[in-house]
């Protein structure tokens, strides 16, 4: 349990430098430093994504379906305030239990597919889920033209005592704060995983699940306790998202680029680890925003490539890299034996 | 219901099968003789759907002119793919080898974006695009059927070749067993080359053809990937015999969903999907 505490403290470091974050920036850069903080918003959006998916795929579970749960997060806060009057923080956590629901559903059904047809399976049922939400009553789901969404901040501009752009920093530093808790709660939760017995579970369900049966760890169990968390993060993660963006629709929430960030992120930044997403999506976000910005249409390549280049060149992702490069230096590497927290 | 639609529906569906059955093969040729699942397969189709539509574009090309440069085309594409990347994974975990040709997909289809932008593309001014006949109240596109004809006619030659010649028994024996192809002087990776060039090519003949009955967006390709593995799903992965069947079943259900059941035309998709999710947990269910 002492490297428990010791990620734990990690986290919460990581939770006061994430608090300060927009202060520190708005001393540095000043006006600029809205645009550097909606970029910042972004990497820690990919960074939660990215860890929500290394959870499930810790069990052996490769879901090409991440984008139905972040698809489910959104729509119960689109719905949600367009038929009730709902408090309008109350669509977070609603949004996150019912793709938790969703998934002890899917999960339950796909429990005994293995690798391959995991997959095959999760991506039809990210395209059955969107015909279905653009089949619904359009008073009730908003048909495939979507739904708007209230936004979660709305600074107002006091002539005299601010500028103009201090509104848009105001609201960007909201959701970054928003995005921040996210993804203290995911690294908690990936920490806890990997810090107790369910890590030695989950890595036993995933390298033979017979095996791992007769070991006394039950394969199901394991399966579907990674799904929910999983896919609750995710939920989580689509009804802020839903906020920021002002509106959902089916092409958007349950996009492919949605599964596709989520599992490059990983794969590149590290499978199976808390670290590897977040140093992926810190990357990533980085290549990104130069790529959206060179090309408008089919940025996505770099994705690919970065997909491509990861499976072939360095399957373990920049954390194999990085603790590969330490131990040729010789530097010690804290004691740490094989997979890090 | 209306069931006056009924004879239409199954026509439309039966001549629908062969493209289909066309794009499959070459997916369940990929999986049962390299043993690699291509989430990129339906790339090779969109690819060769806008490799048909720039030839007409730039020089004018009948669809059916296309198809003798878009075949040669697709091959060479899919030997540099397997070439530079799919030889080095042949015995990396299952995974790995998916999210290598996601990858993949994700570039072709990008890289198509990039080149050709968003919006649907039509090859414009084909004189038998707007042909066609009235047999008892069904009516009967040129092009479905000439599609119908050209598929079922490549996919039976393709049964030819793995039947009967050297070639077809090569990858036939790698199929069943690697290292004993191997050790009866085989070159496993020559016939696992010829087999991904091969895939590649029948999906991108399929593109043509799709690029004259629809007006295609870069984008469609994922979707016809996941029609293929419906029907590979169906026949059992890596079976090539039982595709024709599966792809005629996948295809009368997409057919009679979409004309008999109201505002069906939005549930095509989800036939696929919901054959692809039945089969998939039925089948893990029996063996457990």
């Amino acid at each position: 349990m002492r490297g428990l505490t010791r990620d734990l403290v990690v986290t919460a470091a990581l939770a006061v430098l994430l608090v300060f974050l927009p202060a520190v920036l708005r001393e540095v850069f000043g006006r600029a430093s809205v645009s550097y903080l909606s970029l910042a918003t972004n990497a820690l959006v990919l960074a939660v994504l990215a860890l929500s998916w290394d959870m499930l795929a810790r069990t052996g579970q490769l879901s090409l379906a991440h984008a139905a749960f972040t698809g489910a997060g959104a729509y119960t806060v689109a719905v949600l305030f367009k038929l009730t009057g709902a408090p309008l923080w109350l669509g977070i956590p609603l949004g996150g239990l019912a793709a938790a629901v969703l998934a002890l559903g899917l999960g339950s059904v796909t429990l005994r597919l293995f690798g391959i047809y995991f997959a095959i399976a999760t991506l039809a049922f990210t395209e059955v889920l969107k015909a279905a939400v653009q089949r619904l009553p359009t008073a009730v789901a908003g048909g495939a033209a979507g739904i708007n969404v209230p936004a979660l901040f709305r600074p107002t501009f006091v002539a005299g005592s601010m500028e103009r752009w201090e509104v848009a920093f105001l609201r960007n530093q909201g959701y970054f704060w928003v995005y921040a808790g996210l993804l203290v709660v995911a690294v908690v939760i990936s920490v806890v995983i990997q810090r107790s017995r369910l890590r030695a579970a989950f890595t036993a369900v995933r390298t033979n699940e017979q095996v791992a049966g007769v070991m006394g760890v039950n394969p199901a169990r394991m399966k579907l306790l990674a799904f929910v968390l999983s896919s609750f993060v995710a939920g989580l993660l689509g009804a802020v998202e839903a906020h920021r963006l002002g509106s959902v629709s089916p092409d958007g929430a349950f996009s492919v680029h949605t599964t596709v960030l989520a599992l490059v992120t990983p794969i590149f930044g590290g499978l199976y680890t808390t670290l590897g997403p977040i140093l992926g999506a810190t990357v990533l976000a980085g290549i990104e925003e130069t790529l959206k910005r060179t090309f408008s249409e089919g940025y996505l390549i770099g994705y690919g490539i970065v997909l491509v280049a990861s499976i072939l060149f360095m399957p373990r992702g920049l954390v194999g890299l990085g603790s590969k490069l330490f131990k040729r230096g010789g530097a010690s590497a804290s004691g740490t034996t094989g997979e890090r927290a | 219901m209306d069931l006056s639609l009924l004879p239409q529906a199954i026509v439309s569906g039966v001549l629908a099968s062969g493209l289909y059955a066309l794009v499959s093969v070459g997916l369940a040729l990929a999986i049962g003789v390299i043993g690699i699942v291509n989430f990129a397969h339906g790339e090779f189709f969109m690819v060769g759907a806008f490799l048909a539509y720039q030839l007409f574009v730039g020089f004018g090309f009948d669809p059916l002119l296309s198809l003798l440069f878009v075949a040669p085309a697709l091959a060479v594409i899919g030997a540099l793919i397997y070439l530079s990347s799919i030889r080095f994974v042949l015995r990396a975990p299952e995974l790995n080898q998916m999210l290598l040709t996601f990858g993949i997909g994700i570039i072709l289809q990008n890289l198509a974006l990039l080149i050709w932008g968003g919006d649907p593309r039509t090859i414009a001014n084909v004189p038998y695009r707007s042909l066609g006949f009235q047999v008892g109240g069904v009516s009967i596109g040129a092009v479905p059927l000439g599609s119908f004809v050209i598929s079922l006619v490549l996919v039976a030659g393709l049964y030819w070749m793995l039947a009967s010649t050297p070639l077809g028994r090569a990858m036939r024996a790698v199929a069943q067993n690697r290292i004993g192809a191997g050790l009866v002087g085989l070159e496993v990776d020559r016939v696992y080359l010829v087999a991904f060039a091969l895939s590649a090519l029948l999906a991108g003949l399929g593109g043509v053809m799709i690029g004259v009955i629809q007006s295609p967006t870069p984008t469609v390709g994922l979707g016809f990937t996941l029609k293929a593995f419906a029907i590979v799903v169906l026949a059992g992965l890596g079976n090539i015999r039982g595709i024709l069947g599966a792809a005629l079943t996948v295809a009368l259900a997409e057919s009679l969903v979409a004309t008999l059941v109201p505002n069906g035309d939005a549930l095509r998709n989800m036939v696929f999907f919901a054959i692809i999710f039945v089969v998939l947990v039925w089948r893990s269910r029996r063996v457990a």
